[in-house]
């Protein structure tokens, strides 16, 4: 029976198996570490989930960020770096502003990527897009625009031309 | 007591065993975090502003028009029986029941939406789905993500992607899972060497110690690593190819345990398992973890249990502890559910 890694004094009652930085490690937790963790005692629980164990692990963030000499702090929510790397949890949306270049670092480190390349965001207040994120949304109008003519949908059709110049109209 | 689950209905469909894959994958979920702009993450917020994110959640998942007589649960109007109902449903996370914060679970009366309002990220909107069912789970919360972030304005930036106060949720903020059931592959003790090479593939996997060293119910939970640098479609693509390896190797570990010499021990373990189940008097949740995992076994190997895998899906979420209380309809010492659960069990299987 292996022991708690968190607590070091009661047997371990969940496993996480996972790889960081391409190195295999398996995380044991006691019920009350993990319940304090995110799942809960005893009891299958899918609404958990594995990588907020993760991000909660003592020395977790440590590991990854940056160490910085200056006391850094986030104009917008007062987050310090400090509070930051100990908790692993941001203030606010702008914290990822403040500290761009230290959570580039961690990015890199955790995901083995630093930037997005999934869906954009386009409801209210998203940023306008980029040239290139608006090049491969007119191209995918198109395309479901010609397939709408072909079905004779001309509704769809219709509204989806609304869109491409509403997104045209936009990008000029 | 626990007024707010005489709503919800006994079954529920993610646990219907429909999808690919039923007796290998219990359920399929996919999660999007996400965070409202212009306003501190939950931890750092004002409960004034919590309050009016879960107003302005409320308001907006009603317009979706996805969760017709749903629920929206308050959390402090649950009592801790009703929270842990629901985490039992997977709808809640152990976060959410223990906040002092205004939180909320919104769940469709389907069961298979939920979205949380106010966990460590202002939303966290989830789909289930019965069995192996990556791409249908995904296109429904798709769908749900992309009607809400119409209403309402999400901290989103062109470099991270969707924001969320935990870094290791960033980008993307999808989190697939599937809940794998491995009885076979454990059996023959392949696992950790299973486990290992699963990791190396972008994948964490979770399982919950039983009794001694066996994992609960064999139930591996496989989930995405990262959420940042590949587009929602490479990370379905991976999980597929990933889930299906693993699909792959069960049914060799199954096959092996129908071989020869080994079939006659492997059909007494399944049958001792259906008559512990049928006939204990009192049965732990450990116990009655281990022996429905081979009575399921047994089941997916063409033997008769006289049980289907939906009934065995509902009866292991009926099973857990707050459901039995919530069907007795008060708190019991652990002594109490034990026999109250073999009790419910007999009438089931008999
Ligand atoms: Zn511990
Ligand atoms: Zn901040």
């Amino acid at each position: 029976m292996k022991l708690c890694e968190e607590c070091r004094k009661e047997a371990a009652s969940v496993f996480l198996t996972l790889a960081v930085n391409n190195k295999v490690r398996e995380v044991h937790l006691c019920s009350v570490c993990a319940a304090r963790k995110g799942v809960w005692q005893g009891t299958e629980t899918g609404a958990f989930n594995s990588s907020d164990i993760v991000g909660n692990l003592s020395g977790y963030f440590k590991d990854f960020l940056p160490a910085e000499r200056k006391a850094l702090r986030c104009g917008a929510c007062g987050l310090t770096y400090a509070k930051f790397k100990q908790s692993g949890r941001l203030g606010c949306p702008d914290c990822y502003q403040s500290f761009e270049p230290q959570l580039t670092e961690l990015m890199l480190r955790i995901h083995g990527s630093s930037s997005h390349t999934g869906r954009t965001y386009s409801g209210p207040g998203a940023p306008p897009p980029s040239r290139a994120e608006a090049a491969r949304r007119a191209a995918t109008l198109k395309t479901a625009i010609q397939e709408a003519v072909k079905k004779e949908d001309f509704e769809t059709a219709a509204k989806l031309r609304d869109a491409l110049k509403q997104l045209e109209g936009r990008d000029g | 007591m626990a007024e707010a689950l005489k709503k919800f209905r006994p079954y529920v469909t993610w646990a219907n065993a429909r999808g690919a894959w039923p007796d290998m994958v219990f359920s399929t979920r996919v999660r999007f975090a996400r965070n409202l702009a212009d306003l501190p993450f939950t931890g750092r917020a004002e409960p004034r502003q919590l309050d009016g994110i879960r107003r302005a959640a409320f308001t907006a998942l009603k317009e979706t028009g996805l969760f017709p007589r749903g629920h929206f649960l308050k959390m402090e109007s649950l009592g801790q029986l009703e929270k842990g109902f629901l985490a039992e449903r997977h709808h809640i996370s152990h976060g959410l029941a223990f906040t002092a914060l205004p939180a909320a679970a919104v769940i469709s009366n389907d069961e298979d939406l939920s979205v949380m309002v106010n966990e460590e990220d202002h939303l966290r909107l989830q789909c289930l789905g019965s069995g192996f069912a990556i791409e249908e789970t995904l296109n429904s919360a798709l769908k749900l993500d992309e009607a809400l972030g119409r209403r309402l304005p999400y901290a989103f930036s062109g470099k991270f992607g969707f924001l969320t106060a935990c870094p290791t949720n960033a980008g993307t903020g999808m989190r697939i899972s599937c809940l794998a059931h491995l009885p076979a592959m454990s059996r023959l003790g392949l696992m950790p060497q299973a486990l290992e090479s699963l990791s190396r593939m972008g994948v964490i996997a979770r399982g919950i110690y039983g009794e001694g060293t066996c994992v609960l119910g064999d139930y591996y939970q496989i989930s995405n690593a990262a959420c940042l640098g590949r587009t929602e479609e490479e990370f379905r693509v991976n999980m597929d190819r990933v889930i299906r390896n693993l699909i792959r190797q069960e049914i060799a570990a199954r096959e092996t345990l129908l071989k020869g010499h080994a079939k006659l021990h492997t059909e007494d373990a399944v049958f001792r398992a259906l008559g512990v189940l049928r006939h204990a008097r009192t049965l732990s949740y450990g116990e009655f973890m281990r022996n429905i995992s081979l009575a399921r076994m047994g089941a997916a190997m063409g033997w008769e249990m006289g049980l289907d895998f939906s009934t065995f899906n509902q009866v292991t979420l009926l099973m857990q502890p707050a459901h039995i209380q919530a069907a007795a309809g008060r708190a019991l010492s652990p002594e109490e559910r034990d026999v109250f659960r073999a009790d419910s069990l007999r009438k089931k299987l008999l």
